[in-house]
């Protein structure tokens, strides 16, 4: 009996032990991939620049990077406090602690850190699809890096670019390096972005849609920052680069008022927009405008808050030619035929809707904010050439963009009408950004890159603490500290070498 | 003493479990005062009759008990007067005399043909058998420090969440809920943090298998296990404490079956705090803001509107009994909580059998089943933000009483144009879950000294989750109607096998377990969404288009565990046991995958020893020493290797992508706790009993998903980070005041002291996470707040006021005052609180009183030293930040800025606020101190004589009352915060808190 026992309990034991062990698994993740497989193969490259380019939807870079860079314009009033960050943004009274700078911050870095592996990962010497695929990331990067260095670095002509920027973030860095980077000058920063544009239109052969970056598109931005650093020569070039190319072209007047709502692959005149789905919606429309399916204004809080308006100044200087097209974009809030205000401020702030972010396809709040558009390239051109005091090239390319807007006759500029003005060639082609470009984050660097002010005079929550609350004049000098932001404290904590701005 | 001879007691020393009377009456004996019942006499017949009463000590008869011949299946059962009557045909038989709710008593019987039988109801306390680890022992003869709450202590407080009722109801073992949603169950932090990012919950060891399903009201008894000498056996996972939970098994004899109700109403308990009306808003923002008087004709009070009196009603029917063969239990209960917000409620189905057979003398087979459907309705459409921010000035209802919708209501005030009642027309969020655990569990006596066992589970859950907005509403207008639905389904399989053998060698015993155990589980979780549904209409083929992108995931987690433990004792005086554990989780890197554990216990009883026997003072003595190392598990799955999301959000324009995701750590290792602990239990004149423990506990490696520099290109990254130290000191005393006659008083106050330290972060870093309210600096408790530091309000200007840190040429730091807010939110100026959101100390005190049938209960808790980081204030106490939403009434003892010269508590009222005055600073820093009356009761047993004649063999009332009063010093509606680190409800933060509800119940409980 013991022994059979004995038999019993080993057998048993043995059993028990064997299926225990083999119970010692490991299992994979299904939404992830480890990371020694995603990058492995060069058919691995074109996914993984898919990713880099998706990391390009998230919020934190699209609708904190949005509001970081047209609030604080003279195109938008905010009729009314809001518990969000984002007040601050529009009132200059911004915080080490923003929640918009620390988002955007962090995911315009990531992007770049995404774009770093594949740069890393394909030599100068591969196939011509993995050098296009490369020059693209090369684009990502310098991208990101130019929109960080002109949120957190004073404007490029302030003291020749020797201002602090922001860390360069190359590929190949180690562990180490990557904790403690610091702060490289304006200039340093504008170099390495237009050293990576160059690298990348070397490198990019295809021509993809305007969703992703190709030749032209390197080229278009290189114009905008040679712009930026006042090279005027250099931007000359690259925007002819882009306009020689015809790969693209003005959209119609006819077609003109539905640019946002067209599937962005179709826009002739788009350069470069980063494409959200009808499901990826951005938000950046929530802020600006309450509306049913067929862009009918309604009241706040129905499709959006709609607490963030077209400035009263921007109403008032598009009014002037009723027939602009370009005040399609702004839809007024009408009950019977009566413009409503907000009442949350005295003097009230009337609500002047932008559409510019909503009905994608027909789709409540869905936008594919546009980067780059041949309007702005020839733009770029008109104020590279007025800068090079070639007046006529200039005031062609403005009136090309006036025309196309539905402008003629004595709408359109000539020497002498803008002399009559009294206004300079500059003034004119910015006014004419202030304009076109409406609403699509370029106005506050339109200026201050120019040393210009900026001047408020409307209704807005940017007087709320004025005496008498009836001033409601803001004046911001390209000086002021404020016209950048201060680097996330939450950044400085982990890196002592950021070094803070006054 | 008339039957001095006729009555005669026999102690029983070496089971103490009950006193028993017996009379021999064919014997005119001296008492045996040996250690044996055994009762010699003549053997004059081969078979017999054997008659006799049973009562209770109190001399009332027993009806019902179980007697059974030992070894046979022959037996009864005791009439309604407690005779019985029971042929015998082996003399020297032992008998089973069993009653629920008494101790059993075995009798032999050599020949004695009368026997009347008092049976002592269960004498719990010390010789309460409990169930530690993988083993049953007498809490007398333990090595570990753990607290048993059994039912009826556990149940006094009405809930269907177990953490609920656990509250201060064991020194150490801290409850704290975030909120008093009925569907949020509070979490539980036994002894301290001792973890940064890995989870704080204990391990829920439910009828001997790790995890499963109860309900409280199966609930026989929890077992809470503190330190390593009993929690080590769960190894890994036993870092936070072990609770063991065991549900009822039948007891043999006359079947019973219990009925229990409980019925009453909730309240909001929303403390000192109050909201402004109409009025005291006006006069408020007029010193600010040009408002309109007209805004004064309306005066809704929008918390009335969001909450309302609860109903709370509690049903259970249970049956259990059995033959000396096959017992069983089983039970159903239906449990219904309303929230005192609006439309938030928890309803729950439970289904319980459980059943246990002796298949034939040597193995034994149990079955446990469990079912627990639950539909929970969540508040939704941003109720309770509503009801703190709405404007008093904007009308709830129309003329007609309809609700007003906001959106189109153009004199709107508030700043969201939301009326909730407008959207609860329509809109709902609920959950349902059907969850299911079946244990088969045999025990085979292979020798007499030898058990073979094999517990084994399958847990079988599924879930589903539906938000629907509709169109009408502000939620769903923008897309036309909105539809979410998610999808749970998970299953686990455990098998758990096991070896004991057990021997003694006089005053020598040894039990040596082994054991080899396998878990693996699978969870896959699903979602859609769609939009553009008709009104009223909420499944996702009515929705024209998708909202958002479909997701799914699944994944699987394996563990593996062999253990070996040893206990020996010497003459029930000396007692060693030690364990070892390896065991193996899919959950970490490949190169650690496995790790081992070790635990070594003793404890000395010295009221065995000759020099203490018999002490009439000192009736009980024992100290206990424990230490070892256990593991934490809790971190989520694939933590160490860098990783590539492939999920939709790395896709762009439809084609699929690959983002870098997680950054890897292959050196990623397990989280080790090192723990002792040093504990002495005694009772004094059998009236006192008092356990205190000592302990140091100290967590090294910890695992902590370490923010990065946004350079690096990752958030995170999960890392061995340091280690942190717990110690403390916790007893529990319970006093039996008045005992014996008709009058019983008995008290408890246990009370738990822990200090929590951390002593080195990796890479001699000072802190982790800076500028972070609650950082992680090397010296300071990981619950201690980091601040910029509130320095009041100018008296000049009414202007905010925070200390500025400033550093001279000299390097001498001085501190100035600031109105910038920037300037201070610095690394340099954020300042060490020394403030800490884990308390000081925390607690719990009990009287019960019992006179005859009465029975009066009061039970408060409280917890001393912890702060409260107030951050709902940032909406409603902000100096004029917000126009638009209501406003706090100033608390006692504050005040606001108005003219220079005022020493104001508040500074002075700005539209759009004062300078970022309402900015994360120490101002909202609240004592969070607090003692609870949490539970009163009054309850009544009706006299056995009155109950029987309607037919049941007992029944009782009761009237009780939760959470009637709270002292506190903290301005919001309830000072009760979350003390753990993880989970829905942040550390020591209060925002827009759901308040808990004070409860008014009635309950009726009767037994056939």
């Amino acid at each position: 009996m013991i022994k059979f026992n004995s038999i019993k309990l080993f057998l048993t034991l043995g059993l028990i032990t064997m299926f225990s062990a083999s119970c010692e698994q490991y299992f994979e993740p299904t939404t992830t991939i480890d990371e020694t497989t995603a990058l492995a193969n060069e058919s691995d490259v074109q996914t993984v620049t898919i990713g880099t380019y998706s990391m390009l939807l998230h919020a934190n870079y699209t609708t904190s990077g949005h509001y970081m860079m047209e609030y604080p314009s003279d195109e938008i009033a905010q009729g009314q406090i809001s518990s969000n960050d984002l007040t601050r943004l529009y009132r200059y009274t911004h915080i080490n602690t923003s929640t918009h700078a620390t988002n955007f911050w962090s995911q315009a870095y990531k992007v770049i850190a995404a774009a770093n592996k594949v740069i890393a990962f394909v030599p100068d010497n591969a196939s011509a699809e993995l050098k296009q695929l490369k020059g693209e990331n090369l684009f990502l990067r310098a991208m990101v890096h130019f929109n960080l260095v002109r949120m957190f670095g004073r404007p490029y002509p302030q003291n020749s670019g020797a201002n602090p920027g922001v860390p360069i973030l190359k590929e190949g860095m180690s562990d180490a390096d990557v904790l403690t980077l610091s702060r490289s000058s304006v200039k340093e920063v504008y170099d390495f972005v237009i050293s990576d544009l160059l690298s990348a239109a070397a490198l990019m052969g295809s021509t993809k849609t305007n969703i992703y970056a190709s030749k032209e598109v390197a080229y278009a931005l290189l114009s905008k920052i040679y712009l930026f650093k006042e090279d005027n020569e250099n931007a000359l070039k690259y925007a002819n680069l882009v306009i020689d190319s015809k790969r693209y072209s003005l959209l119609s007047s006819s077609d003109y008022p539905s640019y946002f709502k067209m599937a962005t692959e179709s826009n002739k005149e788009t350069i470069f927009a980063v494409r959200h789905t009808n499901v990826q919606i951005a938000g950046i429309g929530t802020m600006y405008i309450s509306s049913d399916q067929a862009g009918n204004p309604l009241g706040q809080g129905v499709s959006g808050w709609a607490e963030l308006y077209a400035s009263k100044k921007y109403i008032d200087f598009i009014a002037k030619y009723p027939e602009d097209l370009r005040k399609s974009f702004v839809t007024p809030y009408n009950i019977s035929g009566v413009l409503q205000f907000n009442q949350k401020l005295t003097p009230a702030t009337p609500m002047y809707y932008i559409n510019k972010f909503t009905l994608q396809e027909n789709v409540i709040n869905a936008s594919s904010p546009v980067y780059l558009r041949l309007a702005d390239i020839y733009l770029i051109r008109a104020e590279a050439n007025a800068k090079l005091g070639k007046q006529e090239a200039a005031i062609t390319d403005v009136n090309l963009i006036r025309a196309r807007a539905g402008l003629s006759g004595t709408a359109l500029h000539t020497a002498a009408s803008i002399t009559a003005q009294g206004k300079t060639l500059l003034e004119t082609v910015l006014d004419e950004r202030y304009v076109e470009l409406a609403f699509e984050g370029h106005r506050i660097y339109d200026l201050f890159r120019n040393n210009m002010p900026m001047v408020r005079n409307y209704p807005g929550t940017h007087a709320q603490n004025n005496t008498p609350t009836t001033d409601i004049r803001q004046t911001v000098l390209p000086t002021d500290p404020r016209v950048v932001y201060y680097i996330p404290q939450a950044e400085i904590n982990q890196n002592s070498k950021l070094t803070q701005n006054p | 003493m008339k039957n001095k001879f006729s009555k005669i007691l026999y102690r029983l020393v070496t089971s103490g479990v009950a006193v028993m009377s017996l009379l021999p009456s064919a014997l005119n004996a001296a008492p045996d005062n040996g250690t044996t019942n055994r009762i010699s006499q003549r053997i004059n017949a081969a078979e017999f009759t054997v008659k006799g009463t049973v009562t209770s000590a109190e001399k009332e008869a027993l009806p019902g008990v179980t007697i059974v011949v030992k070894g046979t299946s022959q037996g009864t059962t005791s009439d309604a007067n407690g005779n019985f009557s029971l042929s015998i045909s082996t003399p020297g038989s032992t008998l089973i005399f069993s009653f629920i709710g008494y101790a059993t008593r075995e009798v032999v019987v050599d020949g004695a043909k009368t026997l009347d039988i008092v049976l002592e109801s269960d004498v719990k306390g010390l010789d309460e058998v409990v169930v530690v680890g993988y083993s049953a022992k007498k809490l007398r003869y333990l090595s570990s420090s753990v607290s048993t709450i059994n039912n009826e202590k556990l149940r006094d407080v009405t809930s269907n969440e177990l953490p609920n009722l656990l509250q201060g109801k064991a020194p150490g073992v801290v409850v704290s809920s975030g909120s008093g949603d009925p569907t949020k169950a509070a979490s539980i932090v036994i002894r301290g943090a001792g973890t940064i990012s890995a989870g704080t919950s204990p391990l829920y060891v439910v009828d001997g298998n790790i995890d499963g399903t109860y309900n409280p009201v199966d609930v026989e008894s929890i077992t809470v296990l503190k330190d390593v000498a009993a929690t080590g056996l769960y190894g890994s996972r036993a870092a936070n404490g072990v609770i063991i939970v065991n549900t009822k098994m039948g007891k043999a004899g006359k079947t019973e079956i219990s009925v229990n109700n409980t019925l009453g109403f909730a309240e909001a308990s929303s403390g000192k705090f109050k909201l402004m009306n109409s009025q005291q808003l006006y006069d408020y923002q007029s010193s600010f803001y040009p408002r309109d008087p007209s805004a004064l004709s309306t005066n809704t009070n929008w918390w009335n509107e969001a909450f309302r009196t609860a109903f709370v009603n509690n049903h259970n029917i249970s049956a259990s009994g059995g033959t000396d063969k096959t017992t069983y239990y089983i039970s159903a209960n239906y449990y219904k909580e309303q929230g005192t917000v609006v439309e938030n409620d928890k309803t729950g189905y439970n289904f319980r059998a459980n059943m246990k057979s002796h298949l034939t003398s040597k193995l034994t087979a149990s079955v446990l089943f469990n079912g627990q459907y639950t539909k929970d309705n969540y508040q939704n459409s941003n109720t309770l933000y509503d009801a703190y921010v709405n404007l008093p000035f904007d009308p709830a209802y129309d003329a007609n009483g309809a609700p007003v919708d906001g959106r189109y209501y153009p004199k709107w005030l508030g700043r969201d144009r939301e009326n909730f009642l407008q959207s609860l027309q329509y809109n709902y969020a609920n959950g349902k879950s059907l969850r299911t655990s079946l244990d088969v569990n045999l025990d085979y006596d292979l020798t007499k000294n030898i058990t073979l066992s094999s517990y084994n589970r399958a847990n079988f859950s599924n879930g589903s989750t539906v938000t629907y907005y509709d169109r009408r509403t502000k939620q769903g207008g923008a897309n036309g109607g909105e539809l979410y639905n998610g999808n749970t389904n998970a299953n686990r399989l455990l098998t758990s096998n096991r070896i004991r053998y057990s021997e003694d060698f006089g005053k020598h015993s040894l039990t040596v377990l082994g054991v080899a155990e396998a878990e693996t589980s699978y969870n896959y979780y699903a979602t859609v969404s769609g939009k553009g549904l008709p009104a009223g209409h909420d499944v996702m083929s009515v929705a024209t288009n998708v909202l958002t992108s479909p997701t799914a995931y699944s994944e699987q987690v394996a563990f593996r565990k062999f253990l070996g433990q040893a206990d020996y004792s010497y003459d029930n005086r000396y007692f060693l046991v030690g364990s070892f554990v390896n065991e193996f989780s899919s959950l970490f890197g490949k190169n650690n995958s496995s790790a081992n554990f070790y635990q070594l216990g003793a404890s000395w009883v010295l009221s065995n020893e000759n020099f203490l026997k018999n002490n009439k003072t000192l009736t009980f003595a024992k100290i206990r020493l424990s230490h070892g190392i256990v593991g934490n598990a809790t971190i989520p799955n694939f933590a160490s290797l860098g990783l590539y999301s492939i999920s939709q959000s790395a896709s762009y324009a439809g084609l699929p992508g690959a983002s870098p995701f997680q950054k890897g750590n292959p050196d990623l290792t397990w989280e080790k706790i090192k723990s002792s602990n040093i504990g002495a239990d005694i009772s004094l004149w059998n009236r006192a009993d008092l356990s205190i423990d000592v302990y140091n506990k100290t967590s090294d490696d910890l695992l902590y998903q370490k923010p990065l520099t946004a350079t690096t290109g990752y958030s995170y990254v999960w890392v061995n980070a340091g280690s942190v130290r717990n110690r403390g000191v916790e007893f529990n005393l319970t006093t039996r005041n008045f005992t014996g006659g008709d009058f019983t008083w008995e008290t408890n106050l246990n009370m738990a002291f822990n200090r929590n330290k951390i002593l080195e972060l990796s890479n001699g870093a000072a802190t982790f996470a800076p500028g972070n309210r609650l950082p992680l600096a090397a010296g300071h408790d990981m619950g201690e707040y980091n601040l910029p530091i509130w320095a009041g309000v100018n008296p000049e200007n009414g202007d905010p006021q925070w200390e500025k840190l400033v550093t001279d040429a000299n390097g001498v730091i001085t501190k100035e005052l600031t109105n910038v807010y920037s300037s201070v939110q610095t690394a340099q100026s954020r300042q060490f609180t020394g403030k800490s959101a884990t308390p000081k100390f925390t607690g719990g005190f009990s009287n019960t009183f019992s006179y005859k049938g009465f029975t009066v209960s009061a039970f408060f808790n409280f917890v001393y030293g912890s702060w409260v980081y107030n951050d709902s204030r940032f909406y409603f106490d902000n100096d004029g930040l917000y126009e638009s939403y209501n406003a706090m009434v100033l608390a006692k003892g504050w005040s606001r800025w108005e003219k220079p010269g005022d020493v104001a508590t508040h500074p002075k009222p700005i539209v759009g606020g004062n300078k970022d005055s309402n900015q994360s600073s120490s101002r909202y820093l609240e004592d969070g101190s607090y003692i609870r009356l949490r539970n009163v009761r009054v309850g009544y047993t009706i006299p056995a004589r009155a109950v029987k004649k309607i037919g049941f063999s007992r029944a009782n009332i009761f009237l009780s009352a939760d959470n009637l009063w709270t002292g506190t010093k903290f301005s919001g509606t309830d000072p009760e915060v979350s003390f753990a680190r993880e989970g829905e409800f942040a550390l020591g933060l209060s925002s827009i808190k759901y308040p808990i509800s004070r409860k008014f119940l009635l309950g009726v409980n009767f037994t056939l």
